[in-house]
């Protein structure tokens, strides 16, 4: 009798662990589409990520065809998203606790989305071209 | 001279074998002790007139407080410690629940702005210490302190050695960077990939812990065991793994060690160093201390158990986002 009570503790708890995980990165993605971060000048396109705790937004949308510039802003990080790999372009390094890192990424073509992960992995962003 | 066959529970590993066999040997009225493992039975050889149960309650008070016991009827304890895992799931997956929606809470992304002084990379050593680097360093910590005790090693001093391990290359290692000035230790795929080896060992100790090995007979070689009974024994060992903490990969051990870098003296990479593993001490202190006392406590079953699940969770956690940090799969979570 006991064991099914565990059981069913248990089952109440996985579902709460696949809340946790996959609830909380729907939110991130609903938010990432209202922000505003894409902007161009001077015929060059910028991309502005913040990392802080992870990377918001987490998935921005920005046009194929024209030189881009990622930039990632860092405000007192010192947690995994200050540690930036983005392996398409071949970037890795540890950004400064606070400022702004202006990274190339050439003229990304349409439907090769970029991704860019904190070192240990668990933070991600994605930029999509179109 | 008698020779008797009893049963014996908790022998999960080729390192109890090893235990209790010393342990009976060493009583003076057994001349010869000999443990089968695949058939969980013990055969003793003695010159004592006790009775055979009087004898089993006998050895068995030696061997009890490392979770073993001997009988003389194949025991029911096969069912008891089902019910324990059954008990220890939920409660590990409830503390692992905690762990990830305070890393969802964002209480821990603090700003702490300005020039890292030591006072702020102490503080930042708190936040460290339950942020996502415990999935590494902490887990790594646990399994490791959970298995040290199951296995009897003098676990306090070699926590001692660990922590000390851990303090005195931290401070070294961020003097070098600060004299240096360059990245030592700051390779990204070297780091993930001591990350993914501290995760598999994880994954290990913690599958052992919940007594998977055991339940299946998916014993591992007795060698091996041997082999890491043999290291746990050495002094060097648990100060070369803290050592190796410096080298885990860590967002904020990282920042730290930048910090370090741009300190430009021995001195204040030390201190800055220094005073940010001081930050991660009590924490980690906490759980290779903690799990010594519970494991010498009544519940050391449940506590080895929810442990072990904890572990496995984590292990997975930092597995799946070691394998994404190297680019080898695709990013699942975004904790």
């Amino acid at each position: 009798m006991n064991k099914t009570v565990y059981i069913i503790i248990t089952i109440a708890l996985v579902i709460g662990i696949g809340i946790v995980f996959l609830g909380g990165s729907k939110n991130n993605t609903e938010t990432g589409g209202s922000v505003q971060n894409v902007e161009i000048r001077d015929g060059v396109q910028y991309v502005t990520v913040n990392a802080k705790g992870g990377y918001s937004p987490k998935v921005s949308t920005a046009k194929a065809g024209i030189p881009t510039k990622l930039i990632v802003k860092t405000d007192g990080t010192y947690d995994c998203s200050a540690s930036l790999v983005i392996r398409s372009v071949g970037f890795q390094k540890i950004l400064a606790q606070t400022g702004e890192e202006v990274i190339d990424l050439g003229t990304p073509k349409a439907g090769q989305p970029l991704q860019g992960l904190c070192g240990m992995g668990m933070y991600n962003f994605s930029v999509n071209f179109n | 001279m008698k020779t008797y066959t009893f049963h014996v529970s908790g022998t999960h590993c080729a390192s109890c074998k090893i235990f209790i066999e010393d342990t009976l040997n060493e009583q003076g009225f057994i001349k010869n002790a000999r443990v089968n493992l695949k058939r969980e039975t013990v055969e003793i050889e003695t010159d004592s007139d006790q009775a055979p149960e009087i004898l089993t309650q006998i050895l068995t008070e030696k061997i009890k407080s490392n979770g073993y016991r001997l009988s003389v009827e194949k025991s029911a304890t096969e069912k008891q410690s089902n019910d324990v895992i059954w008990k220890a799931i939920p409660i590990g997956l409830g503390f692992l629940i905690l762990f990830f929606l305070l890393q969802k809470s964002g209480i821990l992304n603090l700003g702490i702005g300005g020039q890292t002084t030591p006072v702020t990379s102490f503080i930042i050593g708190l936040i460290a210490s339950v942020s996502s680097c415990l999935a590494i360093v902490g887990g790594l910590v646990l399994s490791l302190s959970a298995k040290v005790s199951q296995d009897n090693v003098s676990d306090t001093k070699t926590f001692v050695l660990f922590h000390t391990g851990r303090l005195v290359s931290f401070a070294v290692l961020g003097g070098v960077l600060g004299v240096v000035g360059s990245a030592i230790g700051i390779n990204f795929t070297f780091t993930a990939i001591l990350g993914l080896l501290a995760s598999t060992v994880m994954l290990l100790l913690g599958l052992n812990l919940v007594g998977v090995f055991a339940k299946n007979k998916v014993a591992l070689p007795s060698e091996i065991f041997n082999f890491f009974r043999r290291i746990e024994h050495k002094t060097f060992t648990p100060l070369i793994i803290g050592f190796a903490t410096f080298f885990l990969p860590c967002g904020f051990t990282q920042s730290m060690q930048v910090s370090a870098l741009g300190s430009g003296s021995f001195i204040s990479g030390l201190l800055i160093m220094l005073a940010f593993a001081l930050g991660t001490l009590p924490m980690l202190v906490l759980l290779s201390f903690g799990s010594a006392s519970f494991a010498h406590g009544k519940h050391a079953p449940l506590f080895f158990k929810s442990a072990g699940v904890v572990v496995i969770g984590l292990g997975l956690f930092a597995l799946l986002a070691g394998l994404a940090g190297l680019g080898i799969i695709n990013p699942l979570f975004n904790i």
